[in-house]
């Protein structure tokens, strides 16, 4: 097929049209190209390709030991220290790949905040919990510090039910004080992306439901991405879906297109509860 | 629960039957494959006993750890309880120590037979032992504890499990070793190498304390490495068990806000172990407190003055009771031997201060992991 000089330069034209339209639309928090994990040889996460924009929830969902939690872990670069872990692939973070070798993980974990599934407050007050990664990444001047502890703590909602014990542990709070102490925490160090691991699998429904509007008060300002095992989560809170399984990313897709028209067998099954 | 039915079920202690709740099935246990079954045979037989014993049978064998030292704290402090009438409360702030004349009559004090002459001052052991216990401390704290994190933190789980192994040798080498080491090598070498240093530093008050004539080499200084050397392991194996129960998300959340390894250290491992720390050096310092053979060896076994500086003689309350036990014994009217028994109930009273804090402490901070 020929192609004139003038025909290509119109299409080329049209393309980067197009794409400036997508990267002003929309652009890429995450970018996953063929990533694929292994713990000691074995597959746990299979050629992942995915992209998340920026300022949107997505929701990772699957069955048990599908790899999500590893696939969210290797987003910030969690699983390098464990042993036996190698990878294939490349995950780019607004353009910059996570794992080039002249990453500095620090602020890659300062960029890319994470919330785990059962509450780890760190044992000192609760003040120091959230001042402690401010200061670590020098964020702010220690005259700010109080200002900064008070601020996210009203983020999160927790202010009120705290500010009278700042220098108390925290583990004297609930479970659900606790995870939301650990957001602010995360928030804290100022992240563009925050990993959640099914934050919410160890909390009470109201606690549940007090995390979840503030996740979707936190977008757009905010990339979240959330492994859940609560289907109804996802439908909650999500804009686009991801189902794994068996390591692999059966189908990525917007909410309602995930819930309602699956295009994937699995995924219908699962998402209507036939297994999982 | 278990005498009632074993009444029921034929003769209790029977070296023929297994345990009613015996969980194995009995074809298993005469395979052939199995050589020894006359090991298997007591085995059953003592789980028999174990079973159906009556509870105050266990009840009695529990308290035995708790009457035998009841029994020792009292028994010593029945033979040293004449020494404590005569020496009184000079015994622990005076500092001469005399046997007295073996050859004149002796006196009576208090209704006390004494050799003429004969005076008790335990002060430069008291303040010895808890000096070569605190410079033990000086070294065998910081070293445990950066090498419990480094075996923990950083080594393969392979790696650290040979550490371990090697770290319950040293606890397992005799003493006598330790202070045949002290006294034949190290003590020389701090002599000849870091004496001379050491005397750069000025004589002024304090100070002056790190420097001085060096002898034969044995001395606080000595001593203390030595002593410090024996109570690492203890420390550091504690330390490495407690750093170990630090919960592996506590460590992730630190990493994931962007710690360096260093900080999660520092600002999450620490918090979470201190009490556990400080425990364990009670411990240790427990160990250091009682430590006699390779003490009495290093430190130059000098009687009646405290230290001058880190280099001098010195003496313990555990090395003193060795060394003196044997010219205690000539003397006729008993006396001496009781007052090492008063100096033993020092120690005792030392140590148990020193192991019932650290139990206090170490529970505290088993509660504090399983609450949280």
């Amino acid at each position: 097929m020929e192609i004139t000089k003038d025909k290509a330069i119109t299409q080329l034209d049209n393309f980067a049209n197009v794409n400036q339209l997508l990267v002003a639309e929309s652009p890429k928090a995450i970018n996953v190209c063929d990533f694929t994990g292994r713990f000691h040889g074995r597959t746990v996460v299979d050629n992942i390709n995915l992209e998340i924009s920026d300022g949107s929830i997505t929701a990772i969902v699957g069955p048990s030991g599908c790899g999500k939690s590893t696939f969210l872990r290797s987003i910030n670069r969690m699983n390098d220290r464990i042993s036996g872990w190698s990878r294939q692939g490349s995950i780019e973070l607004y353009g910059e790949q996570v794992y080039a070798n002249d990453v500095e993980l620090l602020s890659l974990r300062r960029r890319v905040g994470m919330v785990f599934q059962r509450p780890n407050p760190f044992p000192m007050s609760i003040e120091e919990n959230i001042a402690c990664g401010v200061r670590a990444h020098r964020l702010a001047p220690r005259s700010h510090m109080k200002d900064i502890v008070r601020a996210r703590l009203e983020e999160v909602g927790l202010w009120k039910a705290v500010s009278g014990r700042l220098k108390e542990s925290p583990f004297q709070l609930s479970g659900g004080q606790q995870q939301l102490l650990c957001l602010a925490r995360a928030l804290a160090v100022q992240p563009e992306v925050l990993l959640l691991d099914e934050p919410t699998s160890s909390l009470d429904p109201i606690s549940t439901q007090a995390v979840e509007e503030l996740l979707k008060e936190f977008v757009p300002e905010l990339t979240i991405v959330i492994v859940t095992h609560n289907l109804a989560q996802a439908k909650r809170i999500a804009d686009n879906v991801a189902f794994f399984m068996n390591g692999s990313l059966v189908e990525f897709g917007s909410c309602e297109q995930i819930f309602d028209s699956p295009k994937e067998p699995e995924t219908a099954k699962y998402v209507s509860g036939i297994f999982g | 629960m278990s005498t009632h039915t074993s009444s029921t079920q034929g003769l209790p202690f029977s070296p023929l039957r297994g345990s009613p709740l015996s969980a194995s099935p009995k074809g298993q246990l005469n395979s052939s494959k199995y050589p020894y079954r006359v090991f298997l045979g007591l085995a059953r037989w003592w789980r028999a006993v174990v079973e159906q014993s009556p509870q105050y049978l266990s009840a009695v064998l529990g308290a035995i750890p708790f009457l035998a030292l009841v029994a020792i704290v009292i028994i010593l402090f029945h033979e040293a309880f004449p020494a404590i009438k005569v020496n009184g409360g000079g015994f622990v702030t005076h500092s001469k120590w005399s046997v007295g004349s073996e050859y004149a009559n002796p006196i009576r004090r208090d209704g006390v037979a004494t050799p003429v002459g004969a005076t008790y001052g335990a002060w430069p052991l008291i303040l010895g032992t808890l000096e070569a216990s605190a410079l033990a401390l000086i070294i065998a704290v910081p070293v445990s504890l950066l090498s419990a994190l480094i075996v923990v933190e950083k080594l393969s789980a392979r790696a650290s499990r040979w550490v371990g192994v090697f770290l319950e040798i040293l606890v397992g080498i005799p003493s006598v070793i330790y202070g045949l080491w002290g006294a034949l090598t190290l003590g020389p070498f701090l002599a000849h190498h870091l004496a001379p240093i050491a005397n750069h530093i000025p004589n002024v008050p304090i100070l002056r304390f790190f420097r001085g004539p060096t002898y034969n080499g044995e001395g606080l200084l000595t001593a203390g490495v030595v002593l410090g050397i024996m109570i690492i392991p203890i420390i550091a194996s504690t330390a490495r068990d407690l750093i170990r129960q630090v919960p592996a998300s506590l460590k992730d959340g630190g990493r994931a806000i962007g710690m360096t390894d260093f900080e999660v250290s520092r600002k999450v491992i620490w918090p979470w172990i201190k009490s556990g720390i400080v425990g364990a050096t009670f411990l240790g310092l427990g160990r250091a407190l009682g430590e006699t053979m390779a003490v009495l060896m290093t430190c130059g076994a000098v009687l009646g003055t405290t230290a001058h500086s880190i280099f001098s003689n010195m003496n313990t309350i555990a090395a003193t009771i060795v060394s003196q036990l044997d010219s205690a014994q000539t003397d006729g009217t008993g006396f001496a031997v009781r007052s090492l028994a008063e100096l033993g109930c020092i120690l005792i009273v030392i140590t148990l201060i020193c192991n019932i804090g650290a139990k206090l402490l170490l529970s505290r901070a088993t509660h504090d992991t399983t609450t949280t």
